[in-house]
């Protein structure tokens, strides 16, 4: 009986219960109703927006946990400000979690976080139409800061003209190589792709197994394709871009890749694969990437040892005048419409994007903001892990061909999903490209963009 | 990630047992001494079938014990089923505790307190409606069986819209409530009530106690719930699994990461792994880290599991129900 | 609906005061009703508002569910679900009920509950924890099975997560993750069978196998029906597998793989959630259609 007794308890709470959530359930089914009207107070136009009433009250600022750090710093050196951090994922992986959270604040018109980190540069293209996104270019952030980042480096943020995010990092790719090895082998770093092929077909001659490159990352046509200038990703508008991975820049670079392909010079593993860092980390002899290669995957992930890795200028096609790159991602800052602390939310953003203290000595990234990039180059000069200089990374930071853009539709999961697996199949990358193309069209299409091939 | 249609929240009571235990083991001796040769053979066969499937089962699960003892090169180099060394795992354990202040903590925490108070509400509201649904005749009795159904077939992606505007009107964003109320409503666990009531609990024991003189209210307190312990060891066991490893809903409810429950966690953990998320730089979590989250998030489950397994073998109804 | 909910056995035993039965009824289940509304049928009520109309709020008819449907994915993804369906329905019957009989034949008390624990320990890795675990056993560089793998013919992962396995892979991982708890509610329903119907099978000289086949399976028909509902139901809005085996793969295969996966996409990648409604109520009426049809061909909610 003793179990029916503590039923019995246990009933009795139930009924205090039922009562209190009779009473709140009753209030949601009425208020829910009620809801639907939710007007917004009155606001001023200034900066190119509608601002808000500014209040007191905590900034509410949004990182990953790779900026965590950051904002931490800033609550250290600036402890009168009132922070409320948040971390979450950061938006990696296609996670959408600004997105959605955004969309339900938009509903309820409250929610929104002040200051908001994301890992993905194509924020944008709906933070801007949901109403999210402030202009920075219009009176918050003066024109002197703005033109201090990088050449094109916020491109990624800006939507006719207008600018609407920061970027914090930069993801220039450039042509990283094991000095030693390559020493020991007798080869000079190529500066062409031609010479970067023929250096490539000589390796699978002379020391078959080590690698000049690897094809097998859902990043790999920004590296390859995009420093190629080929038209995949050509943003033209805010809504619209053109597709065409068939023409003459394209199709040079996927035929070279797929000659090193089949010679197993280059490796269709991907570089953060298992079987990459089982079998084939202690095998590169050079390995175009963008930079946070260095950091992420030799210095921690394939753990290659200090003094061993340099960085040279991604190769050009022979004859070609202009220089250029690809680059793979690059964290940006957004600064919400709706925020009541916007003097603050400036002043924090401010400091996140350019200050020394963080971007140009703490950041894991290469900095967007070309003072601290010098501040950073020094750091990491210091640092001792690199082999030479990494002048390479600075000069590429300019040359990211403005040509490939930054859509709402994802090219690496395209590429991933599409070219990836036929890869593993023993296709080659030239045949697949009518596909890619078909597939980007698609994508493009079904989130609304209006395409021309 | 959905709510909770997903297969592995769903399942039905284990009715009572309890004689049948004793028949079933004397059967088996019976028929063994009976036919001895015929059946050598073929129970071999059956047994070598459930060891496949304990390996089926048990490996991965094994896998990743032995991985949250390992450094991230030896996960990669070492043969899978190596043992790492204790020395490893508690440099695993640190770092794992030491990732954003032992957040790991606050999400067991924060899970526990949600999965525990939504299982008390669950339970108080779940089982006397599966009871009344199963043994009274009231208005709407039909309506409301067909709308649980129909609510438990509704998959989630669009509910969460709903739910969040909900919650907004009651001003309850950014509390634990904006979790526990949506966790508490659980038409799952009043299926599996009204279920085990109709097949197992015989009404005219309910008929008998009315006679004596009960009120309803009586009947069920003095009658019903004695004998639904197994049932609501189930409810319990399985309202706790879902709400514990619900991902989706606090993903999206809840405003601030010190809110966070584990699964919520960990998925973010996940994301500062530089296989899954290459640009993480310094501060990355190890996958070995990871392992050893996953285990630490999974041990309240497999603990409830293992304590309410104790009354669902129990038969309450052993004496009740026979003739 | 309404015509398969036959009366059920409690209309028949009202020997006194049915008025102060339907008064209690009520009473036990107000709380109750109370959830059911404020987080069952408000928010699906909405949804299927959401599905009738637009951003702005206007009626538009079916206009979300044609859009949806031409969307260069739906027709795609609907011949993916419909696959695993097979072969998730296939498994979840077979093996479950199978291993459920073998269970109860052969290992009795601890075995018994040892095995049962063992075959539901899977059940507890949800969602992101078991990413890990399945990008390490289905890459055959680092796989403890990796044996196994090689020698079905598959020496990289890319090779094992090529398109044409995925069905099979998804039914897998579920079948890891869910099989568990069915096992054991399966094993609970078999014990529950009378001991006099077993001891009259076996006089009649039935074998186990002829038992299993006349005697168990009929008596377990309203338990597997109510797994195949939930389950067809389930499979239907197939999500967690793919989704975990995207992240694993990081998009290389199980990326806009369900149906359920492309609602996700329009409520929160397009802003579409009057799309994401729409595909949502397209799976509820599937769901609840095949529910209509196994309980009425069942007997489900039935009494006796």
């Amino acid at each position: 009986m003793t179990l029916s007794e503590s039923s019995a308890g246990q009933e009795r709470v139930s009924s205090k219960r039922r009562s209190a959530l009779l009473a709140g359930c009753a209030a949601t089914v009425l208020m829910t109703v009620a809801a639907c009207g939710g007007g917004t107070a009155s606001t001023t136009e200034k900066d190119g927006f509608a601002q808000a009433p500014q209040k007191d009250g905590a900034l509410t600022v949004w990182v990953d946990a790779t900026r965590l750090a950051a904002a931490k710093q800033y609550q250290q050196l600036h402890p009168d400000v009132k922070l409320d951090i948040v971390s979450y994922d950061g938006n990696a992986n296609g996670s959408n979690y600004l997105q959605t959270k955004v969309q339900l604040f938009n509903r309820t018109h409250k929610g929104w976080p002040d200051v908001v980190f994301s890992s993905q540069n194509n924020e944008v293209t709906w933070a801007v139409d949901a109403g999210f996104a402030a202009p920075l270019n219009k009176g918050l952030i003066p024109e002197g800061t703005l033109g201090n980042f990088a050449k094109g480096a916020n491109d990624v943020c800006t939507v006719n003209g207008t600018l609407y995010c920061l970027r914090n990092d930069l993801s220039q790719a450039v042509l990283w190589y094991n000095a030693p090895l390559m020493k020991k082998f007798g080869y000079t770093v190529p500066t062409t792709w031609e010479d970067y092929q023929k250096l490539g077909e000589k390796v699978a001659e002379e020391h078959p197994g080590y690698l000049v490159g690897d094809a097998g990352d859902s990043f790999t046509p920004e590296i390859y394709l995009w420093a190629s200038k080929c038209g995949a990703n050509h943003i033209t508008g805010p809504k619209a871009v053109s597709v065409n991975t068939t023409s003459e820049a394209c199709t040079k670079m996927a035929k070279l890749m797929d000659a090193l392909i089949k010679n197993k010079s280059m490796s269709i593993s991907g570089v953060f694969s298992t079987d990459f860092t089982k079998n084939e980390a202690d095998k590169i002899l050079l390995m175009p990437g963008p930079a946070w290669f260095g950091g992420a995957v030799f210095k921690d992930g394939l753990k290659t040892p200090a003094k061993q890795i340099g960085v040279a200028p991604i190769p050009q096609w022979k004859g070609d005048t202009s220089t250029s790159t690809g680059n793979v991602g690059g964290g940006t800052w957004l600064l919400s419409q709706h925020s009541t602390h916007l003097k603050a939310a400036t002043d924090f953003l401010k400091w996140v994007t350019t200050d020394n203290a963080y971007q140009g000595e703490k950041a894991p990234g290469f900095p967007a903001y070309a003072p601290a990039a010098e501040n950073w180059l020094k750091a990491q000069d210091a640092s001792g892990y690199f082999s030479g200089g990494l002048g390479a990374l600075k000069d590429a930071s300019g040359q990211v061909w403005p040509g490939w853009g930054s859509g709402q539709f994802s090219q690496e999961a395209i590429w991933a999903a599409t070219v990836k697996p036929g890869l593993t199949q023993g296709k080659s990358i030239v045949s697949m490209l009518p596909a890619w193309q078909d597939s980007i069209v698609k994508y493009a299409k079904s989130d609304g963009y209006k395409v021309s091939q | 990630m959905p709510i909770d249609t997903s297969p592995s929240s769903v399942a039905a009571p284990r009715s009572v047992r309890g004689p049948e235990a004793v028949s079933r083991s004397r059967h088996r001796t019976s028929r063994q001494r009976r036919r001895p040769a015929r059946h050598l053979p073929s129970r071999l066969l059956a047994a070598s079938v459930l060891a496949v499937f304990v390996v089926f089962f048990v490996l991965p699960v094994l896998w990743l014990v032995l991985a949250a003892t390992k450094t991230d090169q030896q996960l990669v180099h070492d043969s899978p089923l190596s043992i790492g060394s204790w020395h490893t795992l508690e440099a695993n354990w640190h770092a794992l505790t030491a990732y954003q202040d032992n957040a790991i903590m606050l999400w067991l925490r924060n899970s526990a307190l949600y999965a525990v108070i939504s299982l008390a509400i669950t339970l108080c509201v779940a089982v006397p409606a599966g009871y009344a649904l199963a043994m009274t005749e009231f208005r709407g009795r039909r309506a409301l069986l067909i709308s649980t159904l129909v609510v438990m077939l509704m998959p989630n992606a669009t509910l969460v819209v709903p739910l969040f505007l909900e919650i907004n009107a009651v001003g309850l964003i950014g509390t634990m409530w904006s979790i526990i109320l949506p966790y508490s409503f659980y038409p799952f666990g009043v299926y599996l009530t009204y279920i085990y009531f109709t097949t197992a609990v015989p009404k005219d024991l309910l008929a008998a106690a009315r006679m004596d003189g009960c009120s309803e209210f009586g009947v069920f307190r003095l009658v019903a719930l004695p004998l639904a312990t197994p049932v609501i060891a189930l409810v319990g066991f399985f309202s706790f699994v879902a709400n514990w490893t619900n991902y989706f809903l606090p993903y999206v409810m809840l405003p601030e990461s010190d809110q966070m429950p584990v699964q919520v966690g960990v998925g973010n953990l996940l994301s500062s792994v530089p296989s899954f998320n290459p640009t993480v730089g310094s501060l990355a979590i190890e996958r070995p880290q990871l392992a050893l989250a996953t285990l630490v998030a999974i041990t309240p489950v497999l603990v409830v599991f293992l304590f309410a397994q104790r009354f669902l073998v129990s038969g309450m109804l052993a004496g009740a129900t026979k003739e | 609906m309404t015509l398969t909910l036959s009366s059920t056995g409690s209309a028949r035993r009202r020997r006194r005061g049915p008025a102060r039965q339907s008064r209690a009824g009520a009473a036990f289940v107000a709380a109750y009703v109370i959830l059911l509304i404020a987080f069952g049928i408000l928010p699906t009520g909405y949804a299927v508002y959401f599905a009738f109309t637009d951003a702005g709020g206007t009626f538009t008819g079916f206009a979300n569910f044609i859009t949806t449907a031409q969307d260069f994915r739906f027709v795609d993804a609907v011949s993916h679900v419909a696959v695993y369906l097979v072969l998730w329905l296939f498994s979840l019957v077979v093996f479950v009920v199978g291993l459920a009989l073998l269970l109860h034949r052969l290992a009795s008390g601890k075995a018994g509950q040892a095995l049962r624990f063992l075959y539901y320990i899977p059940g507890a890795l949800a969602g992101a924890a078991s990413v890990l675990v399945w990008l390490f056993m289905l890459d055959p560089t680092v796989s403890p099975v990796s044996s196994l793998l090689g020698t079905l013919g598959f020496h990289t992962f890319g090779e094992v997560i090529a398109p044409g396995n995925l069905a099979l892979l998804f039914t897998i991982i579920a079948f890891w993750t869910g099989a568990g708890g069915w096992i054991v509610v399966m094993y609970g329903a078999l014990n529950n069978i009378p001991k006099d119907v077993m001891e009259a099978a076996h006089i009649d000289g039935a074998n186990a196998w002829q038992t299993a086949w006349r005697v168990q399976i009929p008596m377990l028909r309203k338990w597997i029906v109510y797994m195949v509902i939930l389950g067809f139901a389930g499979g239907a809005q197939l999500f967690v597998e793919p989704q975990l085996l995207s992240l694993a793969s990081v998009g290389v295969a199980g990326r806009d793989y369900s149906v359920n996966q492309l609602t996700y996409d329009f409520a929160f990648q397009m802003n579409n959630i009057n799309g994401a409604a729409a595909v949502s109520v397209e799976l509820l009426v599937v769901g609840v259609s095949a529910a209509a049809l196994f309980v009425a061909r069942s007997g489900f909610f039935d009494a006796d």
